[in-house]
């Protein structure tokens, strides 16, 4: 019988439908039943450092949400995960196991292997950080995964970038530019044909290294879901190497849906912006 | 009260971290971040006690609240740290606190993104369908 698993994806992956529904996918295969939840009703708080009575109030409603669930709560955000262990489970009894998305993959790794039934002729190195890995061995874990995977090859060149993961760098815009210059570096030093990375916010943030021309950037459930046969389309990677010319790839019909000059305002800035590289 | 249980949780783990770190500044020599910072030091100890003020609401020096600005949650400093006094735990507080969230003057400003939520929900939108924005993110 089938394990139902909330499937708390976080906020900001909401810009890969690829990865989510991947995600989705391979949990199914694996003989889950998953309920996504995520999106800002879902909020862990993370970003809310500025404000502890909103932070707190997030938490409260969240963890409330999935102890009604009554379900093991399988988590994709990094930053969801850890703050639920440093700090919700501290505003609300929480009654409800957790696993960490790559923990769960990883614990399944011999059932996922027998998925992986197409090549993925590629050698890769892993961008990794510092950060998260007391908490679950994500360094270790990932490129294990990668490793079942007919066709690839996982190359290290010794390069740790600090703090967790790429998005929280945005407030230390030099540290990032050289996270960027150092992960292009490792990459070629390893011979390395592509960059992959664990999480989505560092994905969101190095593709622009793609865009660039600079190196081939994915995430690893990008290899995972073409090493089972799923063909769900990269867009954001398609919309940031477009630049621009995203406005014509996504179309009118849609930007009319999140206001045009909202889209011009907040989204397209994003899609067109591009790393400094030396 | 809203919040409530989170800022006591909050309270304790500030006083056990002050009872329990001895600002011997390892904490702050293995952290990889200390040179993004707007005001280096050579030495942690010269750092350390200004995060410690901070964590009381007292006015942090410029050496402690620039660390504090450029944390992002390595962890190097946990090993460090010879007291296990969980020093990632003492900077995230210390920044809650510096960036006025624990009731304590508002030392270090927020990088504000007004269009954090909206940004999410937008792309959700771009990305997918009605039936899934229902069932997932509500």
């Amino acid at each position: 019988m089938s394990e139902r698993v909330t499937f708390w994806y976080g906020c900001n992956v909401l810009r890969h439908g690829d990865i989510l529904h991947a995600c989705l996918d391979v949990l199914r295969a694996l003989d889950f039943e998953p309920m996504p939840a995520g999106g800002p009703d879902y909020c862990c708080g993370t970003g809310k450092d500025a404000n502890q009575t909103a932070a707190g109030g997030m938490a409260s409603r969240t963890v409330g949400r999935f102890n009604a669930r009554e379900a093991r709560v399988v988590a994709w955000c990094p930053s969801c995960h850890s703050h639920m262990h440093d700090f919700m489970g501290h505003e609300s009894e929480r009654r409800f196991a957790m696993t960490y998305f790559v923990e769960l993959l990883h614990a399944r790794r011999e059932e996922l292997a027998r998925l992986f039934v197409h090549r993925v002729p590629m050698r890769v190195m892993l961008h990794q950080h510092v950060g998260f890995n007391d908490l679950v061995p994500v360094n270790r874990m990932v490129p294990e995964l990668l490793s079942l995977i007919p066709g690839v090859e996982v190359r290290s060149a010794g390069y740790v970038a600090p703090g967790y993961m790429c998005a929280s760098f945005n407030a230390v815009p030099k540290a990032l530019d050289d996270i960027h210059a150092g992960t292009v570096r490792a990459a070629r030093n390893a011979g390395a044909e592509a960059v992959v990375t664990t999480f989505h916010q560092c994905y969101r943030e190095l593709v622009g290294l793609d865009a660039a021309g600079a190196v081939p950037v994915y995430n690893y459930m990008h290899l995972v879901a073409r090493a089972m046969g799923l063909e769900y389309e990269d867009e954001y990677k398609a919309w940031k190497r477009a630049g621009e010319g995203a406005t014509e790839l996504i179309g009118a019909a849609r930007i009319a849906q999140v206001g045009v000059q909202f889209y011009e305002r907040a989204i397209l800035p994003e899609l067109k912006k591009r790393p400094r590289l030396p | 009260m809203i919040g409530q249980r989170l800022k006591e949780f909050e309270a304790r783990e500030v006083e056990r971290i002050l009872g329990a770190c001895t600002q011997c500044g390892q904490c702050y020599e293995a952290c990889p971040m200390v040179r993004y910072s707007k005001a280096p030091a050579a030495k942690g100890e010269a750092v350390v006690p200004g995060v410690l003020a901070v964590l009381r609401g007292e006015p942090g020096t410029a050496e402690a609240l620039g660390w504090i600005a450029v944390c992002t949650r390595s962890g190097v400093c946990v090993p460090a740290c010879p007291e296990k006094v969980d020093p990632r735990m003492m900077m995230r507080l210390a920044r809650m606190t510096a960036l006025g969230g624990r009731g304590a003057p508002k030392q270090i400003e927020p990088k504000e993104d007004r269009d954090y939520y909206d940004r999410v929900r937008a792309f959700a939108r771009l990305q997918l369908t009605d039936d899934e924005l229902k069932e997932w993110t509500r």
